[in-house]
């Protein structure tokens, strides 16, 4: 097994699509960087209009901290639909090549092979959102320095920056276990499909649809706990004043039997799947 | 004899006119003590109680010296009100104004002599302030100011003894206009009561300043 996954890692490694998705990671973020740098001021303007009668402001509110929150509120559909494309690549690709049938010479069994994408894939994820969470925390602070962090929920909260420092990084963990949980569909999705485009396609779908209905309002608390759409935003519990971990780990703990739930399904079909 | 007689009973009606301080008179004693102090630096606490604000209490520095404005200055963010931090009120008597004696009124068991003062030109900020001080002490313990432009605003004051010349604690109460909610802001949208914030037109809110001093010359 450790074999599997140390010629998966490497063959990930190998494919130019992975350092092009990295690119796109990274021209996102300065991208995002770049308009809330742009729009922040106009933003912040508009958040503090009502107050502005009647306080003076001293400091400054458009910093890292806020800039990081502003990419993160982008970064949970475009890290998700990159990583869907490399995530599910993994296989596709040794479909297309026919390098799958080579592998299957060799004394492999099926799930272990399987077993061992899966966990690249998911290893790779992390890798992606720790990767972009330093980085983003490294560029913000070092070019819009440090600072309260202020956020909009409920009415205006603030947080200074080391409360701010901690809970953007909550919401990184959290946003990793969702997408952690994406790539795992599309891995599944790709044992079914086998063809690359079509695989893209329909995770794809799958991402947009969970953004949809993500803002639907099911009127049903359990509905709210339980449907893996409305499990999306968990990230932004670590900005509510009393961060309700219970809900949070709750919510974390519904993903992951949702990731191995997919990833289960995927090595029973992977398992019983003819290969050519 | 009878126009000595009504010239002594008309003498005696006035009399407690005749002796009596004006009302500008009546406010002499507190305004010498204002105007006494000439400068000082102080750290101050500020607490923000406003609705739909939640802020961490947060800490400046201010540094006053007469005939300027009040500086202040803070390492992180901080809202500060544009209207209570003129602790020796220059901006009430900077300008010709009329004082009327609105009496006295007991707070909170101490009685304290009540006035207005009215701007007798354009020029003043505000169109009427309402002291309320203690003769004895010479401490304004409340005001409520109407400004022209920023609303009126009521401010409470609590010294830590009768000689302080400066308070240790002002409440400052105002009204304000309900938050705008910028939709391309927002987090977590399904936790925010719209509804409840579109009736809240004019809220009331409320900021404690809590003063230490570093040093006052007076």
């Amino acid at each position: 097994m450790r074999a599997l996954l140390a010629v998966e890692w490497f063959k990930l490694w190998r494919q130019r699509r992975t350092y092009y998705a990295l690119g796109a990671l990274l021209a996102i973020e300065a991208m995002v960087m770049g308009s809330a740098y742009l729009q922040g001021a106009e933003i912040i303007d508009l958040a503090l209009a009502g107050l502005r009668d009647t306080f003076y402001f001293e400091g400054n509110l458009l910093n890292g901290n806020l800039v990081t929150y502003f990419l993160l509120n982008s970064l949970w559909f475009h890290v998700p639909l990159i990583l869907i494309i490399i995530v599910s690549g993994l296989l596709t690709t040794e479909y297309k090549d026919n390098t799958i049938q080579t592998v299957f010479m060799q004394p492999v069994g099926r799930w272990q092979y399987i077993l061992s994408k899966y966990v690249v894939g998911i290893g790779f994820t992390l890798l992606i959102v720790t990767s972009l969470a330093i980085s983003s925390f490294l560029f913000a602070y070092l070019l819009f320095g440090k600072g309260d962090l202020i956020v909009y929920l409920n009415g205006l909260v603030f947080y200074e920056q080391e409360s701010a420092f901690w809970r953007l990084v909550g919401a990184f963990v959290a946003g990793a276990g969702i997408t952690v949980f994406y790539s795992v569909v599309s891995l599944t999705l790709a044992v079914w499909v086998r063809e690359s485009v079509t695989t893209w396609i329909l995770s794809l779908l799958f991402l947009i649809l969970a953004n949809v209905l993500m803002k639907v309002d099911f009127n049903s608390e359990l509905v709210h706990q339980l449907f893996f759409p409305k499990l999306n935003d968990t990230w932004q519990y670590f900005f509510i004043s009393d961060i309700p971990y219970p809900r949070i780990a709750a919510n974390l703990a519904v993903l992951a039997v949702y990731s191995i739930a997919a990833m289960g399904l995927g090595v029973y079909r992977f398992q019983k799947k003819e290969l050519g | 004899m009878n126009k000595k007689i009504l010239f002594l009973i008309a003498l005696f009606c006035m009399a407690p006119w005749l002796g009596a301080q004006t009302p500008i008179e009546k406010l002499e004693p507190l305004l010498l003590k204002m105007q006494g102090i000439t400068a000082f630096t102080a750290n101050v606490k500020l607490r923000v109680d406003i609705p739909f604000i939640t802020m961490p209490e947060k800490e400046a520095q201010v540094r006053f010296a007469k005939g300027a404005s009040m500086e202040v200055t803070s390492s992180d963010f901080a809202l500060l009100p544009k209207r209570g931090l003129d602790l020796t009120f220059q901006e009430l008597f900077e300008h010709p104004y009329l004082v009327v004696d609105r009496g006295e009124e007991t707070v909170g068991g101490t009685p304290l002599s009540v006035v207005s003062v009215v701007p007798e030109t354009d020029a003043a900020k505000f169109s009427i302030a309402t002291l309320y001080w203690n003769p004895e002490s010479r401490q304004i313990k409340r005001a409520t100011i109407s400004t022209k432009k920023d609303g009126t605003y009521d401010i409470a004051m609590r010294y830590a003894n009768a000689a302080a010349p400066l308070p240790f604690e002002v409440i400052v109460s105002f009204e304000m206009e309900r938050i705008r909610l910028p939709l391309t802001f927002m987090g977590k949208d399904a936790s925010v009561d719209r509804k409840k914030m579109r009736e809240q037109k004019i809220k009331k809110g409320k900021i404690v300043l809590l003063f230490e001093y570093l040093s006052v010359s007076h």
